[in-house]
């Protein structure tokens, strides 16, 4: 009985093996990605860089602008899955098949703000919205 | 102890491979360095002396913008045969100097995010 118990566990783990086969989940992170909330505290016209520089550290880049300095904070969060159903084939396949699926999601974002000459923030935003994608290799 | 025994063979049989992997851009910005530089009171070719030729350097509204940076990023892998969890973590140090038209250093910025990276295997979740 525990010899067949035995045989039944090792089925089923080599099945889910089988089901999971040739999957890969990657995450790519750069810098510390910044939310809407991370930066509440900047008030336009009162806050000054450095505040700024208090709370989220030295910037990535600082640019000449017409109406002062541009500040520019850089970050990226980007998920990568991928599953290769080929491999279910693999074990009666004389060849190496493939059917893959992949899925991901690039983009770095970033967050500006615009300084006067003295150094007070005249206007902050994010350059486009943070994805949230999901780990989804289904592309289609 | 038989579960434990069977989850370890299981593991030992599943695990295929570990993967370490790390990668640097630029040099290390000393916070002795950094600190070393006084507003009002550091010169232009000190600044240079101490930290050699910037990696960008920019006009600002007449200021001369220094600005180093160094880049590191620590790969993790948890390579199981069947299924692979990776975790790519990178973080910028960078430093911005700001010189006024009489060569004196204005404003210093900077800050080490390198400090807390960490290898990382784990893909879900911050």
């Amino acid at each position: 009985m525990a010899g067949r118990n035995r045989a039944v566990t090792l089925l089923f783990s080599a099945v889910i093996a089988l089901a999971l086969s040739g999957c890969n989940v990657v995450r790519l992170t750069i810098n510390t990605p910044l939310t809407p909330q991370s930066v509440a505290f900047i008030t336009e016209g009162r806050t000054t860089l450095a505040d700024v520089i208090d709370t989220l550290g030295a910037p990535d880049s600082m640019t000449d602008a017409e109406a002062g300095t541009l500040v520019t904070y850089r970050f990226l969060d980007a998920k990568y899955s991928r599953v290769n159903f080929g491999w279910l084939l693999k074990p009666w396949s004389p060849v190496d098949p493939d059917l893959v699926f992949s899925r991901s999601g690039l983009g770095t974002d970033a967050f500006d703000l615009l300084c006067d000459n003295n150094w007070v923030v005249t206007h902050h935003a994010f350059v486009r919205h943070r994805p949230a994608p999901p780990f989804t290799p289904y592309p289609f | 102890m038989r579960r434990v025994s069977a989850l370890l063979v299981l593991m030992l049989l599943t695990l295929n491979a570990c993967a370490f992997s790390r990668g640097t851009l630029g040099d290390e910005i000393k916070t002795d360095t950094v600190n070393s530089i006084k507003k009002g009171v550091t010169t232009r070719s000190e600044v240079l002396a101490l930290l050699g030729a910037p990696d960008r350097l920019l006009q600002l509204n007449g200021r001369d913008l220094f600005q180093y940076y160094r880049y590191d990023a620590k790969v993790g892998s948890l390579l199981l045969i069947v299924l692979n969890f990776s975790r790519v973590s990178v973080k910028s140090d960078d430093l911005f100097v700001i010189i006024n038209r009489e060569g004196t250093v204005e404003e210093v910025i900077a800050s080490k995010r390198t400090e807390g990276l960490e290898f990382r295997f784990w893909p879900f979740g911050d």
